[in-house]
């Protein structure tokens, strides 16, 4: 699903990514990784296998796209890494594998103690925030007067309900010239609690990203093209 | 026995037969159970035993172990036992220990045992998870269980089974007691309690007092609605019964019910500051309020649900009311049973049909009560989760020998049929987290050193004492008036579903949300009177196999013309069952019956096996998956406790060999697995597994925050064992919750074993037959969908975008 924010058009992806074609750029938010471990190593037995797949999704994301800059909304891990931590080197390898590409990383709340790995993984960090034609791209911003711009830190999702099924969803949500993005990492949760008048809800839906009907219908935020497309 | 005599005539009470006979088995160093209805004395007859052995030696405690299921009824009965114990001079020699002591206190307890201790099945889990528990509860000599009908049928009573065998393996001579009401099964029911090979003693105490029947019957049943649930039609009636008695409870079967029906009562009645409400949501300090309220005579009547089902020195009211049917015979016993305990008297309980088919359940019920006996409750057997929690306190206790433990465990009822390779597995799971995580050094949770099994970790010890239990808490929130004051707790689902400024009815007031945060609803009054009622999961019990095959007899007297003497309700319901019998035929245990009809809807079939609402549901999947076998097909499926509805859109036309082909007993486990989304029903079902099995920790209140990074839901878990470790064995276990448990395959299976036997009434109906109707009115659609989640997402859009460009009217 193609969205326009503030002018830059993007490509909003069933893989839970969004793609800045102008830039050759891809967005991801809230990866989470070594969260398994950390269930681990307090008790909770979490089986192995989440890490490989998270990284691998995300590989696959990235050549589905032909991305050549990788950006991370924050979050990029749930815990501090450590030298000791096989979640850590295991990380550390699979960026080893794709030298070729640039990542940069915006800091999320989970991510106290990433700077120096930053630099040993060759990520840039990008602090708090990046600016990039007029679009603020960040972790978290303020729920009612979000900016124009991307972030994550919410895990937006959306429960259906029709035909009898339900089900709940990873979404992203949209108000204005602002997407939130859902959790990359798929051992995350989802939030169901963003006022469904004031964000519009894009379901990932298996093969695509589909607008929830009814929500977002608040006046402050009419999706232009959807008006003038009828 | 000289210093209970004197303890009896000091009271001015006679000692009875049973309680002379179980003092004397005690002293026999028998081990049993002793069955007597609320009230008549058989606290005292399981005390006998104990208080003498207290009273003749001291000793350092604890000596003797009571057992109580919830703990509000814990100090009640700790002051219970008490009292024969001081009468004769040994002051402070009861203790009690719940959730609710204070850390302060149960030091204290640890420094100077008393000789008898009360507590819970949790608690006493709790204190087997200390170091040294195995030389605290070394000098242990009896141990008797409370109200062990209320615990048999649950996880708590496998959880206590399991406790129990650590006991009896710390000492070897321990006797073991239970109390019970009357159950179909006690023999069974006390088996669970004991060591394999001893043969527990049944002492019957005083017979349930006859219950005296009442319906509150409609004047004309053929204006008598045939279906709904609420009944609330009846309102004025029940308000003037309430009227003409000086206090009543008035029992409803769910939570939603009481709400609807407190509301009801206290705007229509002369009364309405005297009524007060009384469910399991609610606030502790609310329930105890109505409690005291109504022992005090400030109240006229309380509206409740099965939370007062229980509660020993629960003073009796004048009457009892039921609304809707009880749905078995057990519940309507211990509910009439709080009415005025007269010596001799009868129990009487007034009867509230909300609906004309529960008429000919209540002739049922009066017909049982006349035959005698009750429902059976059978323990749950291969709780695996269960087994992890308790060898994870073992652990964290004194530690465990495995080779030993295995011998341990398989001495409960619960897992006498435990084998090797399941018990290595959750060895495995709770040593490395299963065999998909033997790669992972940084799991360590029970480690094995010199043989013995034990928890090195304290803060995981801590952290896994915090979440003993079986009770899931979770997916509950606290509902908070923003000035203050706590009204209870509403199923998070129900909440997260309202916006701010949404209105609902709770506890009996009518609350505006102001807001969610930090797990809590913050709430304010409304003033207006219409809003929406909260349901709660698993309010609703399915109608017992016992008043099903009741209503199968009733049917098949009026189909020959017999009429049972003294059944009021069955006159009643005559008319009804005439019209039955004219538009189509009445079921009967010979005769399966299957409608068709048509209507605006579409082609329907009823088929009416009388099962029990569960059973239906995986019954109906069932056939509706073989029919669609045959040519492709959609259903969608209604199911009540009589039967159940197949809707299609295309007429399908079936002769009696397809029927018998879709009722065919064979292949049942492997056709009901494919007919049933079983896989999104295990993994709800996994809530309480991921608990229990410490898949998912819960962290004392106020302390959230500081464990949130350990915190998931059981629904992600679930997605990931599925994932990367299918061969768990709790994934299988949610799979067979959800047939035994969900769908009770055993009642499926014994439906359709009997359907193979009966004869086939297909009949097709011009309109609607009675008991086609509720259907028919109730229609709930199930879920039937065997489409994976992407087509599922795909199809509710469409649905949903389809109903957004219906122009609005």
């Amino acid at each position: 699903m193609n969205v326009e924010l503030a002018g830059n058009r993007l490509q909003l992806r069933p893989d839970r990514t969004a793609w800045w074609p102008r830039r050759r750029m891809l967005l991801v938010a809230d990866l989470h990784l070594g969260k398994d471990q950390v269930f681990r190593s307090a008790g909770v037995a979490i089986p192995g296998g989440v890490l490989d797949a998270e990284l691998r999704a995300l590989a696959d994301a990235v050549d589905a796209s032909g991305a050549e800059r990788l950006v991370v909304l924050g979050d990029l891990v749930h815990a501090a890494p450590g030298e000791e931590r096989a979640w850590t080197r295991r990380l550390g390898e699979w960026r080893r594998a794709r030298s070729e590409l640039g990542i940069g990383v915006v800091l999320g709340n989970h991510d106290r103690g990433l700077a120096p790995w930053l630099a040993e993984w060759r990520m840039e960090n990008l602090g708090a925030v990046l600016e990039l034609d007029g679009l603020r791209l960040c972790h978290d911003v303020d729920l009612d007067r979000p900016p124009p711009g991307l972030s994550g830190h919410v895990h937006p999702a959306v429960r259906l309900q029709a035909a009898g099924d339900a089900l709940r969803v990873p979404a992203f949500a949209r108000r204005g010239d602002h997407v939130i993005l859902p959790s990359f990492g798929r051992f995350t949760g989802g939030f169901q609690g963003l006022d469904p008048r004031e964000w519009q809800m894009l379901a990932v839906a298996g093969r695509g990203v589909r607008a929830v009907p009814g929500s977002g219908t608040s006046a402050s935020n009419r999706d232009p093209d959807q008006d003038a497309g009828g | 026995m000289k210093a209970l005599e004197s303890y009896f005539a000091h009271r001015g009470w006679p000692v009875l037969d049973f309680q002379r006979e179980a003092w004397k088995a005690w002293e026999d160093g028998e081990s049993g159970l002793i069955h007597a209805p609320t009230g008549s004395g058989k606290t005292l007859a399981a005390w006998g035993g104990p208080s003498l052995a207290l009273l003749e030696g001291a000793g350092p405690g604890p000596r003797m172990l009571w057992l109580t299921p919830l703990r509000a009824l814990a100090a009640d009965t700790a002051r219970a036992l008490d009292r024969p114990l001081r009468f004769h001079g040994l002051e402070d020699a009861v203790g009690l220990r719940t959730g609710d002591t204070s850390a302060y206190r149960k030091k204290k307890l640890m420094e100077r045992p008393p000789p008898a201790l009360v507590t819970t099945p949790e608690s006493l889990s709790v204190m087997l998870s200390y170091a040294d528990a195995g030389q605290r509860l070394s000098r242990l000599e009896g141990v008797v269980v409370d109200e062990w009908h209320e615990l048999v049928a649950s996880k708590r009573g496998v959880l206590l089974q399991l406790s129990l065998a650590r006991l009896r393996a710390l000492n070897p001579g321990l006797r073991v007691w239970g109390l019970s009401a009357t159950l179909g099964n006690l023999d069974e029911a006390a088996r669970a309690l004991m060591a394999p090979g001893v043969r527990p003693r049944i002492i019957a105490g005083r017979a349930e007092r006859p219950v005296a029947l009442e319906s509150l019957l409609p004047d004309e049943v053929s204006r008598f609605p045939w279906a709904g649930r609420v009944g609330i039609r009846q309102l004025q009636r029940v308000v003037e019964a309430i009227d003409g008695a000086g206090s009543s409870l008035l029992f409803t079967n769910t939570r939603s019910q009481a709400e609807i029906w407190f509301n009801a009562i206290s705007s229509v009645c002369p009364w309405p500051d005297r009524v007060a409400l009384h469910h399991g949501s609610i606030d502790r300090e609310l329930r105890d309020a109505a409690e005291r309220g109504l022992a005090e005579g400030r109240l006229k009547c309380v509206v409740a649900t099965s939370s007062l089902d229980l509660g020993v020195d629960f003073s009796p009211v004048d009457q009892v009311l039921q609304v809707g049917s009880p749905k078995g015979i057990a519940r309507l016993i211990q509910r009439a049973g709080r009415s005025g305990h007269r010596p001799g008297g009868r129990a009487r309980i007034i009867c509230v049909p909300t609906h004309a088919l529960e008429i000919v359940e209540l002739a049922a019920v009066r017909e049982r009560l006349r035959q005698g006996g009750t429902e059976a409750r059978r323990s749950i057997r291969l709780a695996l989760d269960v087994l992890a929690q308790h060898l994870v306190t073992i652990a964290t206790g004194g530690g465990f020998r495995a080779r030993a433990m295995f011998e341990e465990v398989r001495e409960t009822d619960a897992f006498r049929e435990l084998d090797a390779a399941a018990w290595q597995w959750v060895l495995d799971f709770v040593m490395r987290g299963g065999p998909a995580l033997h790669a992972y050094p940084d799991f360590r949770r029970v480690v094995e050193e010199d043989g013995v099994c034990r928890v090195p970790d304290r803060r995981t010890a801590v952290r896994h004492r915090m979440n003993i239990g079986t009770i899931t808490a979770d997916g509950a929130m606290q509902v908070k008036f923003q000035r203050g004051g706590s009204l209870g707790s509403i199923e998070e689902r129900f909440l997260t579903r309202l916006r701010p400024g949404d209105r609902f009815v709770f506890a009996g007031r009518i609350l505006e949300l102001v807001r969610i945060r930090d797990m809590t609803a913050w709430v304010r009054s409304a003033r207006v009177r219409k809003a929406t009622v909260p349901t709660w999961q698993g309010g609703r019990l399915p109608l017992s196999t016992l008043l099903a095959d009741g209503m199968l007899a009733l049917f098949q007297a009026h189909a020959e013309g017999r009429r049972p003497t003294d059944n009021p309700e069955f006159h009643a319901a005559e008319g009804l069952l005439e019209l039955q019998r004219r538009w189509s035929a009445l079921p009967t245990p010979h005769d399966l019956l299957v409608e068709s009809a048509r209507s605006r809807d579409g082609h329907h079939w009823f088929v009416f096996p009388f099962a029990g609402r569960l059973a239906h549901e995986g019954l109906a999947a069932l056939v509706a998956w073989r029919l669609a076998q045959r040519r492709p097909v959609t259903f969608s499926i209604t199911v009540n406790d009589y039967g159940f509805e197949l809707l299609s859109a295309d007429a399908v036309p079936l002769d009696e060999r397809a029927w018998r082909d879709a009722l065919s007993p064979d292949r049942l486990h492997d056709d009901i697995l494919a007919s049933m989304n079983a896989a999104s029903m295990a993994r709800h079902r996994f809530r309480d597994i991921a608990r229990i099995a410490g898949l998912v920790q819960q962290g004392p209140p106020g302390r959230g925050k500081s464990l949130r990074h350990l915190q998931s839901s059981s629904g992600l878990i679930f997605d990931v064992l599925i994932d990367h470790d299918p061969g768990n064995r709790l994934l299988e276990q949610a799979r067979r919750e959800v047939l035994e448990a969900q769908l009770e395959i055993r009642r499926i299976d014994a439906a359709l074993r009997r359907a193979a036997r009966q004869r086939l009434a297909i009949h097709a109906t011009e309109r609607f037959s009675p008991l086609a109707f509720p259907l028919w009115a109730d229609r709930l659609r199930a879920r039937l969908s065997s489409e994976d989640w992407q087509a599922r997402v795909e199809r509710m859009l469409g649905t949903l975008e389809r109903a957004a460009r219906r122009p609005a009217t």
